[in-house]
């Protein structure tokens, strides 16, 4: 089974530099999520690995072996795309089939993958039914069958949920993760959903830019965010501008032009200008005067299980908070508050060059 | 079960025609194997249809001599160029109006006897316009000669009327396919967001469907101009039934030029230049259009920004809107189909007479075998390229190719034939009379497969080749199984077009070799041989007719089941 390692890989489309200089390895059966925003270069990148276009510089290294210049069909490495590509001339068993058939199988090695693998995927008593006879959910699942049985050992996943109804996006998610695992596929998985992302992945490579800015487990990513970006893409965050003040044990000061104080989580090696960001289910409403910085409830959106709060800030802008919905009613808006959090889960960064309004654009 | 697909993946791959596959897999073979069909495609297609024109840089004196110092002949050579591009121009305006609400009609409403309509809109493609042309004549013109066949109208005595009536009828299909495939692509919901904010459905189709179809337009004029300044065999026929000897256009210029030296070889020193100078004014005319049609008309601005609210509003009820669609009925049964049907009353009510038919079943074999041979060929070297400028089109070579694709079918076949008979003159290929045609038909035809090909390729999403690359498939298989299949009916629809319009060329055949005795040009020299051989000609016109007809059949019927299973 492979490890894979992407080495400095580089891609121009013109004018665009869709990948600049990414770096990532994936563990031997690792599930990996490479999750980024629209145009970031998460598809160029699956792209790479499966050979599809060649890097303008950098490597693919496989098992140690370097396969960067190799065919498709030489890496074995499937790729299934966003659209699934099912044959639409060919059965649901003849594309299940069609890695098999097209290395050259025997008819009895044949007969016996495509039996495991309909029986895999609950497809046995649709396997004649052609695809433009297939709800999503089949056309996904069949399309997922027709790769594990390529014989390939890496599976390029590209947006592989991404055409399915919320519900069966949900349901598919653990489905999809246990058949890669328990056949013990490397699998590289290309989203833009965070929520997917984080529930799916072994690991996570956070994209931007043609670059990979952050790997970790989801916990790491979500908690220890390695650039205010990843802060906010993995969970809307709280922003707060000043700079570094005193150490209290594990807890830190930073404090604004305008005399605004705050706690963060400790970090040593920071000094001089500082953003911190607090996730916004981190911030929490308390009466005026006992948080950290006061404010007026601007606005109330029931989400259903949370209400999420917007709150005026004056010159500190707007900031959010997630509360029970329990707590409907006890609100309203213009009420005088005041937010704070736990210090421990606020993540202090040095100020990014461009300003924090051009770190978090997304597109 | 896990245990089981493990075994069966670690299963041997190897197999016995591997080698051969592995072979012609590698990158370096298939960039040699493109490099090879781009070199066909400009060395036995592209180079000899344009080759007349150096003959203007090395042979220049030759013209002067010859041609421009003789205003008798530059009189002439004028005059038919004039008519071809006054013809081509009436007859596009006049597709355009007719076409339009045919095209309109098709695709937007529902209606009995749809489908027959529709096949018969088709039938003039399948025509070989050698036997319109006959057809056509003896219904609108007096036949020299031979008594007024019954049913015949003989009112019109004007050559160029006829001629114009003639190209209507066989290049109005194209107007209205390439408005109708356009038309079925632009989402009907515009025009009902248009109808729902308070527009008429005049001024909703007039302001929002008709800019969305420029593109139709554009290649319906293009086509339709082309097919006109390119006809030969049908406008000879007609020319020659009505008996006006002095009217020429530039196809049947060339034709009856080059017709003058096969009977006495000593006029060539004269008429090579004039034929040359022809040929170099038709093609470099007919490419100065395409330029300009391609990029003024994508540009310029129509006038689709005012609107008349009211008198739209009463145009798009009640008598209006069913009259016009009843007057395009009436138009296409009148002008297009009885004329087009009118030989077969000829053969079955005219004087009947002697047939040779020897001759016939000669030329037919003839025929038969350079439309085969030529199929071949496109189909052989014209997938590769369609695949290559289909998924290459974005690159600099890969548009080249794609505009330089367009250059034989916008050339007309006679100028074409013209040039590559001097592209081959004195080399070994000029000895074989039927190579000849057949490398002449093969340089119009194989930008038809290419077009029909490239365009279906581009249909298909690139993600079904790539996800079989991934699964294991060399490019070979991936193309065998995966994309062929899915644009077999393009294929095929390609290669009948490329059969038919082979089986009825005049033009190119009578360029390069006027003594080739494919069937067209047998039945023009029934015709120029006197009024004697007109039953024998309409005779081989139905046998033609019949033949081609069953060719286009053939493509509905195959297409259509294959429209069901997918």
């Amino acid at each position: 089974m492979p490890s894979l390692r992407l080495d400095g890989l580089c891609r121009s489309f013109g004018a665009t530099q869709a990948i600049n200089g990414l770096d990532l390895e994936v563990g031997d059966g690792e599930y990996m999520c490479l999750l980024g925003p629209t145009g970031a270069g998460k598809t160029t990148t699956l792209r790479l690995v499966a050979g599809l276009i060649l890097p303008d510089r950098g490597s693919v290294i496989v098992d140690g072996v370097d396969v960067t210049k190799r065919q498709p069909e030489e890496r074995r490495a499937t790729m299934m795309s966003q659209t699934y590509a099912l044959f639409p001339h060919m059965t649901v068993a003849s594309n299940i089939v069609f890695g098999p058939f097209i290395q050259g199988w025997s008819e009895k090695d044949r007969v016996n993958i495509l039996h495991s693998l309909l029986d895999m995927v609950h497809l046995t008593n649709r396997k004649e039914a052609y695809p433009a006879e297939l709800s999503g959910g089949m056309a996904q699942r069949t399309a997922l069958a027709r790769a594990l049985g390529s014989g390939a050992d890496t599976l390029l996943l590209d947006e592989p949920l991404r055409a399915l109804d919320a519900r069966l996006r949900i349901a598919l998610r653990m489905e999809l993760r246990s058949l890669a695992r328990s056949l013990g596929k490397t699998v590289i998985h290309v989203t833009h959903d965070q929520e997917e992302a984080m529930v799916m992945a072994d690991r996570i490579a956070v994209i931007r830019d043609g670059r990979i800015i952050q790997v970790g487990t989801p916990k790491e990513i979500f908690e220890e965010p390695a650039t205010p970006f990843v802060a906010n893409f993995l969970g809307q965050s709280n922003f707060f501008i000043g700079k570094m003040d005193g150490v209290e044990g594990e807890l830190q000061t930073v404090i604004d032009d305008a005399g605004h104080r705050i706690l963060c989580r400790r970090s040593d090696d920071m000094d001089g200008d500082v953003v911190v960001a607090v996730k916004v289910g981190n911030t929490n409403i308390t009466v005026s005067g006992t948080g950290f910085l006061d404010g007026k409830v601007e606005r109330i959106l029931y989400e259903g299980p949370n209400l999420h709060v917007d709150i005026g800030m004056g010159d500190l802008g707007r900031m959010s908070a997630k509360l029970p919905n329990r707590k409907m009613g006890e609100l309203s808006i213009g009420d005088e508050v005041s937010i704070s959090w736990d210090p421990a889960k606020a993540t202090s960064f040095r100020l990014p060059e461009g300003g924090l309004e051009k770190e978090l654009r997304v597109e | 079960m896990h245990s089981r697909i493990m075994q069966a993946v670690g299963g041997s791959l190897i197999g016995g025609k591997r080698s051969i596959v592995e072979a012609i897999s590698s990158r370096s073979f298939r960039k040699a194997w493109i490099g090879i069909i781009i070199i066909f495609f400009l060395a036995f297609v592209i180079l000899p249809t344009v080759f007349v024109l150096t003959y203007a840089i090395t042979d220049w004196s030759a013209i002067q001599d010859e041609v421009l110092s003789d205003p008798e002949v530059v009189n002439t050579i004028k005059n038919a160029i004039t008519n071809s591009f006054i013809i081509a121009t009436i007859v596009t305006v006049i597709d355009l109006i007719v076409g339009l609400p045919i095209a309109w009609m098709m695709v937007r409403k529902e209606f009995r006897g749809k489908r027959y309509l529709d096949t018969l809109m088709d039938m003039p493609l399948a025509f070989p316009t050698a036997a319109l042309g006959f057809s056509i004549a003896i219904f609108w013109a007096m036949p020299v000669g031979i008594a007024q066949p019954p049913g015949s109208l003989g009112i019109i005595t004007s050559p160029m009327l006829l001629v114009i009536l003639l190209h209507v009828v066989f290049s109005y299909p194209y107007m209205v396919r390439s408005l109708s495939a356009i038309l079925e692509q632009i989402d009907l919901n515009y025009e009902m967001a248009g109808r729902t904010l308070g527009a008429s459905q005049l001024t909703a189709a007039r302001t929002i469907t008709l800019p969305l179809f420029r593109a139709g337009l554009v290649t319906g004029f293009i086509l339709c101009f082309a097919r006109s300044l390119s006809e030969t065999g049908g406008t000879m026929m007609a020319l020659a039934i009505m008996g006006a000897q002095d009217f020429f256009t530039g196809p049947t210029l060339i034709g009856t030029w080059k017709n003058a030296i096969r009977d006495d070889p000593s006029l060539a020193e004269t008429l090579v230049p004039a034929l040359s100078f022809v040929s170099i004014l038709l093609i470099i005319l007919a490419l100065i259009l395409l330029v300009l049609v391609k990029y003024v008309l994508m540009r310029v601005k129509l006038p689709f920004r005012s609107v008349w609210p009211r008198f739209e509003k009463s145009l798009s009820r009640g008598m209006v809107p069913r009259m016009k669609d009843g007057s395009a009925i009436i138009f296409f049964v009148i002008f297009v189909l009885i004329p087009s049907f009118f030989v077969f009353s000829y053969v079955f009510t005219g004087e009947t007479g002697t047939v040779d038919w020897g001759g016939f079943t000669g030329a037919l074999g003839y025929s038969f075998i350079v439309a085969i041979v030529v199929t071949v060929i496109d189909l052989a070297l014209g997938i590769p390229l369609a695949l290559y400028v289909a998924r290459n089109g974005n690159g600099k070579v890969g548009q080249a190719l794609d505009v330089l694709v367009n250059v034989p079918l916008i050339v007309p076949t006679a100028a074409l034939g013209f040039s590559l008979g001097l592209f081959w003159a004195n080399s070994p290929v000029e000895e074989y009379g039927m190579l000849l045609v057949i490398l002449a038909h093969v340089a119009f035809t194989y930008p038809l497969v290419v077009r029909n090909v490239a365009g279906a390729v581009e249909e298909v999403d690139s993600a079904f080749e790539e996800t079989a690359r991934t699964l294991g498939a060399r490019p070979i298989q991936t193309f065998r199984r995966v994309l062929f299949p899915m644009i077999k009916t393009a294929v095929l629809a390609g290669s009948i077009m490329a059969f038919t319009r082979s089986l009825g060329e005049t033009g190119a055949t009578i360029a390069v070799n006027p003594n080739a005795n494919t069937v067209p040009i047998y039945i023009v020299n029934l015709i120029k041989a006197g009024s004697d051989h007109y039953y024998e000609a309409a005779l081989a016109c139905v046998a033609l007719i019949i033949i081609s007809y069953m060719a286009m059949l053939a493509i509905r019927y195959i297409t259509r089941r294959n429209g069901e299973v997918v």
